[in-house]
Protein backbone atom coordinates (compact mmCIF):
# COMPACT_ATOMS: atom_id res chain seq x y z
CA UNK A 1 0.00 0.00 0.00
CA UNK A 2 2.85 2.02 0.81
CA UNK A 3 4.06 2.36 -2.71
CA UNK A 4 2.97 4.57 -5.31
CA UNK A 5 2.27 3.64 -8.70
CA UNK A 6 3.49 6.15 -11.71
CA UNK A 7 0.16 5.50 -13.86
CA UNK A 8 -2.46 6.81 -11.58
CA UNK A 9 -0.62 10.30 -11.22
CA UNK A 10 -2.59 11.19 -14.71
CA UNK A 11 -6.67 12.10 -14.91
CA UNK A 12 -9.55 12.17 -12.62
CA UNK A 13 -9.67 9.61 -9.78
CA UNK A 14 -12.44 7.04 -11.16
CA UNK A 15 -13.51 6.53 -7.09
CA UNK A 16 -11.73 6.46 -4.39
CA UNK A 17 -11.88 3.28 -2.75
CA UNK A 18 -13.12 5.03 0.85
CA UNK A 19 -16.81 5.25 -0.92
CA UNK A 20 -16.94 1.16 -1.09
CA UNK A 21 -17.16 -0.61 2.02
CA UNK A 22 -17.03 -4.77 2.66
CA UNK A 23 -20.17 -6.38 3.79
CA UNK A 24 -20.10 -9.61 6.41
CA UNK A 25 -23.57 -11.69 5.92
CA UNK A 26 -22.33 -14.67 7.68
CA UNK A 27 -19.61 -16.99 8.36
CA UNK A 28 -19.50 -20.62 6.79
CA UNK A 29 -17.36 -23.25 7.06
CA UNK A 30 -16.06 -25.46 4.35
CA UNK A 31 -18.01 -23.50 1.61
CA UNK A 32 -17.61 -23.75 -2.10
CA UNK A 33 -18.96 -20.53 -3.44
CA UNK A 34 -19.75 -21.87 -6.25
CA UNK A 35 -22.52 -23.96 -4.49
CA UNK A 36 -24.30 -20.33 -4.16
CA UNK A 37 -24.69 -20.77 -7.96
CA UNK A 38 -23.83 -16.71 -8.75
CA UNK A 39 -26.27 -15.41 -5.76
CA UNK A 40 -26.21 -11.94 -5.48
CA UNK A 41 -25.96 -9.53 -2.60
CA UNK A 42 -27.52 -5.95 -1.48
CA UNK A 43 -27.50 -3.72 -4.26
CA UNK A 44 -26.95 -7.09 -6.64
CA UNK A 45 -23.24 -6.93 -6.20
CA UNK A 46 -21.56 -10.20 -6.41
CA UNK A 47 -21.31 -12.69 -3.02
CA UNK A 48 -17.29 -13.38 -2.50
CA UNK A 49 -15.72 -14.96 -0.17
CA UNK A 50 -13.12 -14.17 2.56
CA UNK A 51 -11.47 -16.78 4.01
CA UNK A 52 -9.39 -17.70 7.55
CA UNK A 53 -8.18 -21.14 8.28
CA UNK A 54 -11.10 -23.05 7.61
CA UNK A 55 -13.91 -19.94 7.58
CA UNK A 56 -15.68 -18.32 4.92
CA UNK A 57 -16.64 -14.56 5.67
CA UNK A 58 -19.44 -13.93 2.12
CA UNK A 59 -19.38 -10.69 1.98
CA UNK A 60 -20.28 -8.38 -0.90
CA UNK A 61 -19.37 -4.68 -1.21
CA UNK A 62 -21.70 -2.14 -0.27
CA UNK A 63 -21.63 1.84 -1.11
CA UNK A 64 -20.40 3.58 2.19
CA UNK A 65 -23.00 6.47 1.61
CA UNK A 66 -25.45 3.61 2.23
CA UNK A 67 -23.84 1.81 4.47
CA UNK A 68 -21.35 4.05 5.89
CA UNK A 69 -22.72 5.42 9.98
CA UNK A 70 -23.97 8.37 8.69
CA UNK A 71 -26.11 6.47 6.03
CA UNK A 72 -27.26 3.74 8.23
CA UNK A 73 -28.29 6.15 10.98
CA UNK A 74 -30.32 7.41 8.47
CA UNK A 75 -31.31 4.32 6.42
CA UNK A 76 -32.36 2.26 9.43
CA UNK A 77 -35.27 4.30 10.49
CA UNK A 78 -36.50 3.78 7.02
CA UNK A 79 -39.08 0.43 7.37
CA UNK A 80 -39.10 0.29 3.13
CA UNK A 81 -35.21 0.39 3.03
CA UNK A 82 -34.85 -1.86 6.15
CA UNK A 83 -36.89 -4.31 5.05
CA UNK A 84 -34.70 -4.53 1.47
CA UNK A 85 -31.92 -4.49 3.44
CA UNK A 86 -32.97 -7.41 5.79
CA UNK A 87 -34.43 -9.53 3.31
CA UNK A 88 -31.18 -9.12 0.77
CA UNK A 89 -29.50 -9.74 3.99
CA UNK A 90 -31.42 -12.96 5.04
CA UNK A 91 -31.02 -14.30 1.11
CA UNK A 92 -27.37 -14.95 1.31
CA UNK A 93 -27.46 -16.49 4.74
CA UNK A 94 -30.33 -19.04 3.49
CA UNK A 95 -28.23 -19.71 0.64
CA UNK A 96 -25.13 -20.49 2.41
CA UNK A 97 -27.04 -22.59 5.54
CA UNK A 98 -28.55 -24.58 2.82
CA UNK A 99 -25.24 -25.88 1.97
CA UNK A 100 -22.66 -25.27 5.05
CA UNK A 101 -22.46 -24.67 8.57
CA UNK A 102 -23.33 -21.01 8.85
CA UNK A 103 -23.48 -18.49 11.66
CA UNK A 104 -25.60 -15.34 10.54
CA UNK A 105 -24.04 -12.19 11.63
CA UNK A 106 -26.66 -9.36 12.46
CA UNK A 107 -27.26 -7.01 10.09
CA UNK A 108 -25.35 -4.21 9.37
CA UNK A 109 -22.17 -5.72 9.60
CA UNK A 110 -19.79 -3.63 7.54
CA UNK A 111 -16.16 -3.45 6.98
CA UNK A 112 -13.65 -1.02 5.25
CA UNK A 113 -12.23 -3.74 3.53
CA UNK A 114 -11.48 -7.59 2.94
CA UNK A 115 -8.27 -7.00 5.58
CA UNK A 116 -10.67 -5.70 7.97
CA UNK A 117 -12.69 -8.89 7.80
CA UNK A 118 -9.82 -10.92 8.00
CA UNK A 119 -8.55 -9.69 10.61
CA UNK A 120 -11.98 -10.43 12.99
CA UNK A 121 -12.68 -13.78 11.45
CA UNK A 122 -8.75 -14.23 13.11
CA UNK A 123 -9.32 -12.69 16.03
CA UNK A 124 -12.97 -14.47 17.02
CA UNK A 125 -12.15 -17.33 14.84
CA UNK A 126 -12.37 -20.36 17.98
CA UNK A 127 -16.00 -18.65 19.13
CA UNK A 128 -17.43 -18.11 15.54
CA UNK A 129 -15.87 -22.00 15.41
CA UNK A 130 -18.08 -22.95 18.65
CA UNK A 131 -20.94 -21.46 17.10
CA UNK A 132 -20.57 -23.32 13.75
CA UNK A 133 -19.88 -26.35 15.96
CA UNK A 134 -23.17 -25.93 17.79
CA UNK A 135 -25.56 -25.36 14.46
CA UNK A 136 -23.93 -27.74 12.14
CA UNK A 137 -26.33 -30.31 11.04
CA UNK A 138 -29.12 -27.77 12.74
CA UNK A 139 -32.37 -26.05 11.11
CA UNK A 140 -33.78 -23.71 13.51
CA UNK A 141 -37.87 -23.74 13.05
CA UNK A 142 -40.34 -21.05 14.51
CA UNK A 143 -43.14 -22.06 16.17
CA UNK A 144 -45.66 -19.66 16.78
CA UNK A 145 -49.08 -20.13 19.02
CA UNK A 146 -51.85 -17.37 18.77
CA UNK A 147 -55.34 -17.22 20.01
CA UNK A 148 -58.50 -17.89 17.38
CA UNK A 149 -60.22 -14.36 17.37
CA UNK A 150 -63.79 -14.55 17.29
CA UNK A 151 -65.57 -12.53 14.21
CA UNK A 152 -68.52 -11.26 16.36
CA UNK A 153 -71.71 -11.54 14.47
CA UNK A 154 -73.70 -8.60 13.89
CA UNK A 155 -76.09 -9.14 16.77
CA UNK A 156 -79.63 -7.58 17.39
CA UNK A 157 -79.21 -4.45 19.72
CA UNK A 158 -79.17 -5.13 22.97
CA UNK A 159 -83.07 -4.90 24.38
CA UNK A 160 -81.86 -3.26 27.68
CA UNK A 161 -79.13 -1.97 29.56
CA UNK A 162 -79.03 -5.17 31.43
CA UNK A 163 -79.02 -7.24 28.50
CA UNK A 164 -76.25 -4.99 27.12
CA UNK A 165 -73.78 -5.22 30.04
CA UNK A 166 -75.03 -8.83 30.21
CA UNK A 167 -73.56 -9.16 26.91
CA UNK A 168 -70.18 -7.31 27.35
CA UNK A 169 -69.60 -9.65 30.23
CA UNK A 170 -69.96 -12.77 28.39
CA UNK A 171 -67.38 -11.12 25.59
CA UNK A 172 -65.00 -10.34 27.70
CA UNK A 173 -65.02 -13.94 29.80
CA UNK A 174 -64.82 -15.32 26.42
CA UNK A 175 -61.51 -13.77 25.81
CA UNK A 176 -60.27 -14.49 29.25
CA UNK A 177 -60.89 -18.29 28.50
CA UNK A 178 -59.32 -17.97 24.91
CA UNK A 179 -56.26 -15.91 26.79
CA UNK A 180 -55.91 -19.43 29.10
CA UNK A 181 -56.84 -21.99 26.88
CA UNK A 182 -54.17 -20.60 24.45
CA UNK A 183 -51.32 -20.47 27.18
CA UNK A 184 -52.20 -23.85 28.07
CA UNK A 185 -52.12 -25.76 24.52
CA UNK A 186 -48.56 -23.19 24.03
CA UNK A 187 -47.28 -25.92 26.84
CA UNK A 188 -48.65 -28.62 25.81
CA UNK A 189 -46.84 -27.64 22.59
CA UNK A 190 -43.73 -26.55 23.92
CA UNK A 191 -43.64 -29.86 25.87
CA UNK A 192 -44.16 -31.74 22.55
CA UNK A 193 -41.64 -30.07 20.76
CA UNK A 194 -38.86 -29.41 23.16
CA UNK A 195 -37.95 -32.91 23.45
CA UNK A 196 -37.02 -33.25 19.45
CA UNK A 197 -34.96 -30.01 19.48
CA UNK A 198 -31.09 -29.95 20.83
CA UNK A 199 -32.05 -26.40 22.30
CA UNK A 200 -35.05 -23.67 22.02
CA UNK A 201 -35.12 -20.28 22.69
CA UNK A 202 -38.18 -17.69 23.57
CA UNK A 203 -38.44 -14.68 21.27
CA UNK A 204 -40.88 -11.74 22.61
CA UNK A 205 -44.30 -12.41 20.64
CA UNK A 206 -44.24 -10.26 17.34
CA UNK A 207 -47.09 -6.95 17.18
CA UNK A 208 -49.93 -7.69 15.00
CA UNK A 209 -49.40 -5.13 12.91
CA UNK A 210 -46.26 -7.05 11.55
CA UNK A 211 -47.67 -10.31 11.42
CA UNK A 212 -51.01 -9.30 9.90
CA UNK A 213 -53.11 -11.40 12.72
CA UNK A 214 -55.18 -9.92 15.12
CA UNK A 215 -54.55 -12.76 17.97
CA UNK A 216 -52.45 -12.46 20.93
CA UNK A 217 -48.70 -14.19 20.18
CA UNK A 218 -48.78 -16.53 23.38
CA UNK A 219 -46.10 -18.31 22.19
CA UNK A 220 -42.98 -17.36 19.92
CA UNK A 221 -39.84 -19.90 20.31
CA UNK A 222 -36.89 -20.57 18.16
CA UNK A 223 -36.09 -24.57 17.83
CA UNK A 224 -33.10 -25.61 16.96
CA UNK A 225 -33.79 -29.45 15.53
CA UNK A 226 -31.03 -31.77 14.15
CA UNK A 227 -31.65 -32.10 10.84
CA UNK A 228 -32.43 -35.96 10.84
CA UNK A 229 -35.27 -35.40 12.81
CA UNK A 230 -37.05 -32.28 10.95
CA UNK A 231 -39.65 -34.99 9.69
CA UNK A 232 -40.39 -36.12 12.98
CA UNK A 233 -40.60 -32.80 14.17
CA UNK A 234 -42.61 -31.39 11.08
CA UNK A 235 -44.83 -34.55 12.30
CA UNK A 236 -45.33 -33.29 15.77
CA UNK A 237 -46.31 -29.92 14.20
CA UNK A 238 -48.72 -31.65 12.68
CA UNK A 239 -50.39 -33.69 15.16
CA UNK A 240 -50.60 -30.52 17.80
CA UNK A 241 -52.33 -28.77 15.07
CA UNK A 242 -55.35 -31.80 15.22
CA UNK A 243 -55.78 -31.95 18.84
CA UNK A 244 -55.26 -27.93 19.40
CA UNK A 245 -58.05 -26.54 17.42
CA UNK A 246 -58.93 -23.81 20.09
CA UNK A 247 -55.15 -21.75 19.07
CA UNK A 248 -53.70 -21.06 15.30
CA UNK A 249 -50.43 -22.60 15.77
CA UNK A 250 -48.28 -21.66 12.87
CA UNK A 251 -44.61 -22.99 12.51
CA UNK A 252 -42.15 -21.99 10.19
CA UNK A 253 -38.87 -23.06 8.34
CA UNK A 254 -36.17 -24.19 8.03
CA UNK A 255 -34.55 -20.73 9.13
CA UNK A 256 -30.29 -20.83 9.50
CA UNK A 257 -29.81 -20.75 13.02
CA UNK A 258 -29.58 -17.07 13.62
CA UNK A 259 -31.58 -17.23 17.08
CA UNK A 260 -28.57 -19.51 18.10
CA UNK A 261 -25.79 -17.73 16.40
CA UNK A 262 -24.22 -16.24 20.23
CA UNK A 263 -20.67 -16.07 20.42
CA UNK A 264 -19.67 -16.99 23.91
CA UNK A 265 -17.96 -14.94 26.19
CA UNK A 266 -13.88 -15.08 25.60
CA UNK B 1 -53.22 -35.48 7.56
CA UNK B 2 -53.20 -33.17 4.49
CA UNK B 3 -52.27 -30.25 6.52
CA UNK B 4 -48.83 -30.33 8.14
CA UNK B 5 -48.80 -26.76 9.19
CA UNK B 6 -45.10 -26.16 8.05
CA UNK B 7 -43.95 -23.85 5.37
CA UNK B 8 -40.52 -22.63 4.10
CA UNK B 9 -40.18 -18.95 4.99
CA UNK B 10 -38.93 -18.03 1.71
CA UNK B 11 -42.37 -19.98 0.29
CA UNK B 12 -44.28 -17.55 2.42
CA UNK B 13 -47.30 -19.81 2.59
CA UNK B 14 -49.05 -19.32 5.72
CA UNK B 15 -50.58 -21.88 7.88
CA UNK B 16 -52.55 -19.45 9.69
CA UNK B 17 -53.44 -16.45 7.51
CA UNK B 18 -53.16 -15.15 4.22
CA UNK B 19 -50.65 -12.01 4.18
CA UNK B 20 -47.52 -14.09 3.88
CA UNK B 21 -45.05 -11.15 3.25
CA UNK B 22 -45.93 -8.88 6.48
CA UNK B 23 -45.54 -12.26 8.56
CA UNK B 24 -42.27 -13.12 7.15
CA UNK B 25 -40.91 -9.66 7.31
CA UNK B 26 -41.48 -9.70 11.05
CA UNK B 27 -39.89 -13.12 11.01
CA UNK B 28 -37.24 -11.61 9.20
CA UNK B 29 -36.98 -7.92 11.26
CA UNK B 30 -37.07 -10.10 14.16
CA UNK B 31 -33.87 -12.33 13.32
CA UNK B 32 -31.68 -10.26 11.55
CA UNK B 33 -31.88 -7.32 14.22
CA UNK B 34 -32.50 -9.14 17.31
CA UNK B 35 -30.42 -12.44 16.31
CA UNK B 36 -27.10 -13.06 14.90
CA UNK B 37 -23.26 -12.79 15.65
CA UNK B 38 -22.92 -9.27 16.96
CA UNK B 39 -19.12 -8.23 15.46
CA UNK B 40 -17.92 -4.83 15.58
CA UNK B 41 -17.15 -4.36 12.44
CA UNK B 42 -15.24 -0.73 11.07
CA UNK B 43 -18.30 0.61 10.34
CA UNK B 44 -19.02 1.67 13.65
CA UNK B 45 -23.13 1.53 13.65
CA UNK B 46 -24.02 1.96 17.03
CA UNK B 47 -25.98 -1.61 18.31
CA UNK B 48 -27.84 -0.17 20.78
CA UNK B 49 -29.08 2.53 17.66
CA UNK B 50 -30.13 -1.17 16.04
CA UNK B 51 -31.64 -1.68 19.38
CA UNK B 52 -33.53 1.30 19.68
CA UNK B 53 -34.66 0.62 16.15
CA UNK B 54 -36.03 -2.75 16.82
CA UNK B 55 -38.20 -0.92 19.83
CA UNK B 56 -39.26 1.65 17.61
CA UNK B 57 -41.04 -0.85 14.99
CA UNK B 58 -42.51 -2.66 17.74
CA UNK B 59 -43.37 0.57 19.31
CA UNK B 60 -44.37 1.67 16.03
CA UNK B 61 -47.26 -0.80 15.42
CA UNK B 62 -48.36 -1.61 18.18
CA UNK B 63 -49.48 1.08 21.38
CA UNK B 64 -47.05 0.99 24.55
CA UNK B 65 -50.20 0.43 26.05
CA UNK B 66 -51.49 -2.18 23.86
CA UNK B 67 -47.85 -4.01 24.27
CA UNK B 68 -48.68 -3.25 27.97
CA UNK B 69 -51.69 -4.81 28.28
CA UNK B 70 -50.36 -8.14 25.70
CA UNK B 71 -47.30 -8.54 28.37
CA UNK B 72 -44.69 -7.01 26.45
CA UNK B 73 -42.38 -5.23 27.86
CA UNK B 74 -39.14 -7.06 27.15
CA UNK B 75 -37.10 -3.48 26.43
CA UNK B 76 -37.69 -2.23 29.98
CA UNK B 77 -35.57 -5.38 31.16
CA UNK B 78 -32.88 -4.91 28.00
CA UNK B 79 -29.60 -3.95 30.04
CA UNK B 80 -28.60 -2.08 26.61
CA UNK B 81 -31.60 -0.02 26.75
CA UNK B 82 -31.67 0.26 30.40
CA UNK B 83 -27.95 2.50 30.00
CA UNK B 84 -29.48 4.85 27.50
CA UNK B 85 -32.89 5.27 28.80
CA UNK B 86 -32.26 8.91 28.53
CA UNK B 87 -31.62 8.20 24.78
CA UNK B 88 -34.94 6.32 25.20
CA UNK B 89 -36.86 8.32 26.41
CA UNK B 90 -36.41 11.15 23.48
CA UNK B 91 -36.74 8.70 20.96
CA UNK B 92 -40.04 7.56 22.56
CA UNK B 93 -41.14 11.10 22.27
CA UNK B 94 -40.74 11.49 18.82
CA UNK B 95 -41.95 7.93 18.30
CA UNK B 96 -45.31 8.88 19.98
CA UNK B 97 -45.72 11.98 17.07
CA UNK B 98 -44.97 9.49 14.33
CA UNK B 99 -47.35 6.95 15.67
CA UNK B 100 -49.70 10.11 16.11
CA UNK B 101 -48.80 10.97 12.68
CA UNK B 102 -49.28 7.42 11.06
CA UNK B 103 -52.40 7.05 13.43
CA UNK B 104 -54.09 10.33 11.62
CA UNK B 105 -52.83 9.89 7.97
CA UNK B 106 -52.35 6.56 7.16
CA UNK B 107 -48.67 6.79 7.17
CA UNK B 108 -45.88 4.43 4.82
CA UNK B 109 -45.92 2.18 7.68
CA UNK B 110 -47.14 -0.87 5.83
CA UNK B 111 -50.55 -1.45 7.36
Amino acid sequence: MAEQTAQQTTGAPAETPASRGRYLYAVSRGLDLDALGGLLGLGDADVEAVEVDGLVGLVSSVDLDEYGEEGLRHNLERLDWLETAARGHDAVVQAAAAVAPTAPMRLATVFRDDDGVRRTLAEQHDRISAVLDRVEGHEEWSVKVLTRTHDEPPTTPASSGAEYLRRRQEARQARDDDQRDAHVAAEQVHDALVGLAAASRRLPPQDPRLTGHAGTMVHNVAYLVPRDLSDAFAAAVGDLTGDHREVLIDARGPWPPYSFAILEEP
Amino acid sequence: MSESGLSHPAAGVMAYQDRPNPASLADILERVLDKGIIIAGDIRVNLLDIELLTVKIRLLVVSVDKAEEMGIDWWRHDPMLTVRERGLAEENDELRQRVEELEAGGGSGGG
